[in-house]
């Protein structure tokens, strides 16, 4: 195939351990993009509308994009697909490193796994050789310890994936690790994989990717890299990564303290970037092709425990388990980080989760007792150490949290609902929304619960009005048809958010590699189309309209801020109503959430809406219709 | 004295660049921070990250001298 | 014409694999590329980037008399001479010959440079001359 992909696919069948291999199915390719796209479409045909998320009928995906591996800005990242047992719904998550590619350089696009398999398995691929092989060497290892084993026992060449003990046990924000320390962390598809007993992926390959035009992709590409290595952001970008606007989020009151208390953090000064520089950094660290190197290699030194090796922490740990737990040494974070890396569970649903729980205890609602003789106290690695070992292994009162600070505030009750920072069971990634409505509106509209990375809009509210809420919502609305484009194709966004790398020149390079000859309107379009895909398969799953999962915990309009530059600010109640107002107008849906037979049937997706029909939450026709275009592109205004 | 800001992106934007794409010369006084140069060209210093010059990085109190170059770093979400 | 490396710099992101498989090949395969990088996880964390030395050993050993060093340096395979015997690539200390099935001939780096082009963080770079030249010419 000239068009950037590798040509074969592959489907494996757990439970029988049959592996078909067949070719790209081009055409869907060319429709859904590939990555997110094709994971959206795949899960929404094959997996029952009442399968459980770890059972046999939910379906695994890994997919590449379509530029992945192919010369092109950090070309470097791969798609994790399931229904996610923590949210319910259509799960994605994206992982760099090197495996994407790899897995394109041994000829393949797209492995889908089915069934269960009856023990322990790995994945093993080197070119056309594909086996499921016995894992039971390597059931219960760290994922970094097995990443190391199995690179030790086929290559090193081979790049792994693999699932920690978290993953085996069924916790249900379990990641998937790789090249010591990329996660596909969200939505718990390390949960799905370990579900499936499957243990890791190995995988190496020596073909080439053909492209549609290369000579233009060369040149494109090279121009491109000549003129970012002059760019006046690079040369920070390269040095310190994202863990210094953690003092950034601190000074402009969104860094979450203590559970989300609170948003300006005393101790900052201890856990930021210059200390992550200053006293863990070993080596800036690449994905595939990418020169900004924003991975931070770093060891953890913390007297009378081991020395550790990890990649981070980045922003968003260093922020969830940082001052969010109350933390005072970047140590104690670093070591942190590579804890839930080795048992293999999502650092940010991590921080969320042992956060909630340190308020539990803070509260009194869970007690040393609970806790087999421990504390949970704000700022105790060691009480943290124990902690996520009850949960990783589900021990006791862990395995009411290893189900997510959702889950676990419904059996502890006593209002504790309240403050499980979540939407739709996933936990909200390292920013505050309260005195940032876009960011908090950002949240709770995210197909996947509380994350941050479909739409961020913290300079927008800043620019725009912290305490403001109109208008918003259209930005949202263009940023998670953008954003989520480079989890479709599998390349990472900081060259566009950063580096002045055009949506234009991404296209055109697209269109190099393809020979698709597609414009940057008709790309949004593709993503507003998955998009409406994974909220109908959201409603017709969780059988309610989609307004119903769309609010954030009470904390979020209840409580204040109680200090710092934030002090007294917060979202009402009625904005709250507002924002979710305004958004499902701008989207073409009804006010209770619901996408409209309309909107549908304009983004060719009239399947979806017989659907939600036939179950009755199709949304209301609109009076007016839909608005022509969905999402407005924020432009900053000129001083 | 004379300092040139340099930006990218949405900041690039906000910054007016006259010298190139990237940079604009400012005409200020000695000892003000950057953070009060920027409240006087009408950038609002909360989408400043931090600054970065000389190979190093700097808060928004750092004061500049005459004929330095100075990158603004606007803050970013990670994933 | 040399490259010389800084290995503490390298952050493993295979630029430089990709256009040197693209420069020669005209295709996207970082194992068509003529140097590798090596990379030591999790202790002590570190990529090496391995790029040819110009020891000759390969032009000795080679039965063919297949590769022979230009002006330049660089040890160039004379593709219709070279049998793929592979003894090159086992006496190489660096092990920066290479084979690949799609070839009948093996890959040594011609010093064209591009990788040193592309290279962001000054891991690999363009270098005159190493003083071992300087020494073997004196």
């Amino acid at each position: 195939m000239d068009n950037g992909l590798a040509g074969m696919a592959l489907r494996i069948n757990l439970t029988t351990c049959e592996i078909k291999r067949m070719p790209t199915d081009e055409k869907l390719f060319r429709h859904w993009h590939g990555g997110r796209g094709l994971v959206a479409k795949i899960l929404y045909d094959e997996v029952p509308r009442n399968a459980d998320p770890l059972g046999p009928e939910n379906i695994f995906i890994l997919s590449t994009g379509i530029m992945s591996g192919c010369y092109i800005p950090a070309g470097s990242k791969v798609e994790f697909g399931s229904v996610s047992p923590l949210t319910n719904g259509h799960g994605d998550s994206n992982m760099g490193g090197h495996i994407g590619p790899m897995l394109k350089f041994a000829g393949y696009d797209m492995i889908i796994f089915t069934g269960i398999s009856p023990k322990p398995v790995y994945l093993y691929i080197d070119n056309d050789t594909v086996e499921l092989r016995d894992a039971s060497k390597y059931w219960g290892m760290g994922s970094l310890d097995c990443e190391r084993q199995l690179k030790k026992d086929l290559g090193e060449d081979f790049e792994i994936a693999t699932i920690g003990p978290a993953g085996e046990n069924g916790v249900l924000f379990s990641c998937i690790t790789h090249d010591f320390g990329r996660q596909a962390g969200r939505t718990g598809q390390g949960t799905v994989m370990g579900s499936k007993k499957l243990k890791a992926i190995a995988v190496r390959g020596n073909h080439s990717i053909r492209v549609h035009d290369l000579s233009s992709l060369k040149k494109q590409v090279t121009a491109i890299i000549l003129r970012t290595k002059k760019h006046p952001n690079m040369e920070p970008w390269q040095k310190y990564g994202t863990a210094f606007f953690i003092k950034w989020s601190n000074d402009n009151a969104v860094l979450p303290v203590h559970n989300f208390q609170t948003t300006y953090y005393e101790d900052v000064d201890k856990i930021d970037g210059d200390q992550l520089v200053e006293q863990c950094l070993i080596t800036h660290k690449a994905c595939f092709g990418c020169w900004m190197n924003c991975g931070k290699y770093t060891k953890a030194v913390i007297p009378g425990k081991p020395v550790v090796h990890l990649e981070g922490p980045e922003y968003e740990t260093g922020a969830l388990c940082g001052s969010n737990l109350g933390m005072k040494d970047i140590n104690h974070v670093a070591y942190i980080n590579w804890m839930l890396d080795n048992l293999g569970m999502d650092s940010m649903s991590s921080g969320g989760v042992i956060a909630f729980a340190m308020e539990c205890f803070e509260r009194g609602l869970i007690t040393e007792k609970d806790l087999e003789g421990h504390t949970l106290k704000w700022g105790s690695v060691d009480d943290v150490e124990h902690f996520l070992d009850m949960v990783a292994h589900r021990r006791g009162i862990g395995d009411w949290f290893a189900d997510g600070s959702k889950r676990a505030a419904k059996k502890i009750g006593h209002g504790s609902e309240k403050f499980a920072m979540q939407v739709k069971g996933q936990e909200m990634s390292g920013y505050d929304g309260r005195w940032a409505p876009g960011m908090l509106l950002s949240y709770m509209t995210a197909d996947i619960g509380a994350h941050h990375n479909r739409s961020w809009t913290i300079t927008v509210d800043l620019a725009e009005g912290r305490e403001s809420v109109e208008g918003r919502a259209k930005i949202v609305v263009y940023l998670q048809h953008i954003r989520p484009l480079f989890d479709t194709w599998c390349i990472c966004r900081l060259f566009w958010g950063e580096v002045d790398v055009t949506l234009e020149e991404i296209v055109e390079s697209l269109n190099n590699i393809t020979g698709w000859g597609v414009t940057v309107d008709e790309v949004l379009r593709t993503s507003e189309m998955i998009w409406n895909l994974t909220r109908c398969h959201y409603v017709e799953r969780n059988r309610d309209n989609g307004r119903a999962f769309d609010y954030p915990p009470a904390r979020s309009w209840e409580d204040k801020i109680p200090s710092g530059p934030g002090k007294g600010k917060g979202v009402t109640k009625e904005q709250v109503e507002q924002m979710l107002d305004e958004y499902y107008a701008a989207r073409g849906w009804d006010k209770n959430g619901n996408p409209t037979r309309e909107i549908l049937e304009d983004l060719g997706l009239s399947f979806a809406a017989d659907n939600l029909d036939k179950i009755g939450y199709l949304g209301e026709p609109i009076p007016g219709g839909i608005p022509p275009i969905r999402g407005e592109k924020y432009k900053p205004k000129a001083f | 004295m004379v300092i040139f800001l340099k930006a990218g992106s949405e900041l690039r934007c906000r910054l007016k660049p006259d010298i190139d794409y990237y940079t604009r010369r400012v005409e200020t006084e000695a000892g003000k921070s950057i953070k009060e140069i920027l409240d006087d060209i009408g950038v609002n210093p909360a989408l400043v990250a931090f600054v970065y010059t000389e190979g190093k990085l700097k808060g928004l109190d750092y004061i500049p001298s005459d004929g330095q170059s100075i990158t603004l770093q606007p803050p970013v979400s990670g994933g | 014409m040399r490259i010389k490396v800084n290995r503490d710099s390298c952050t493993g992101c295979r630029l430089c694999l990709q256009i040197c498989a693209i420069e020669h090949f005209n295709e996207i395969n970082p194992k068509k590329a003529a140097l590798r990088i090596e990379a030591k996880f999790p202790d002590p964390g570190k990529y090496r980037p391995f790029v040819c030395t110009q020891c000759s050993k390969c032009a000795e050993i080679c039965p063919e008399d297949a590769i022979h060093q230009n002006e330049i340096g660089a040890y160039i395979v004379d593709k219709e001479k070279c049998t793929n015997c592979g003894e090159c690539v086992a006496v190489c200390p660096v092990r920066v010959v290479f084979q690949h099935p799609d070839l009948d001939y093996v890959i040594i780096c011609n010093f064209c440079m591009k990788c040193t082009e592309v290279c962001n963080t000054a891991a690999i770079v363009e270098w005159e001359k190493m003083p071992t030249d300087k020494a073997r010419e004196a």
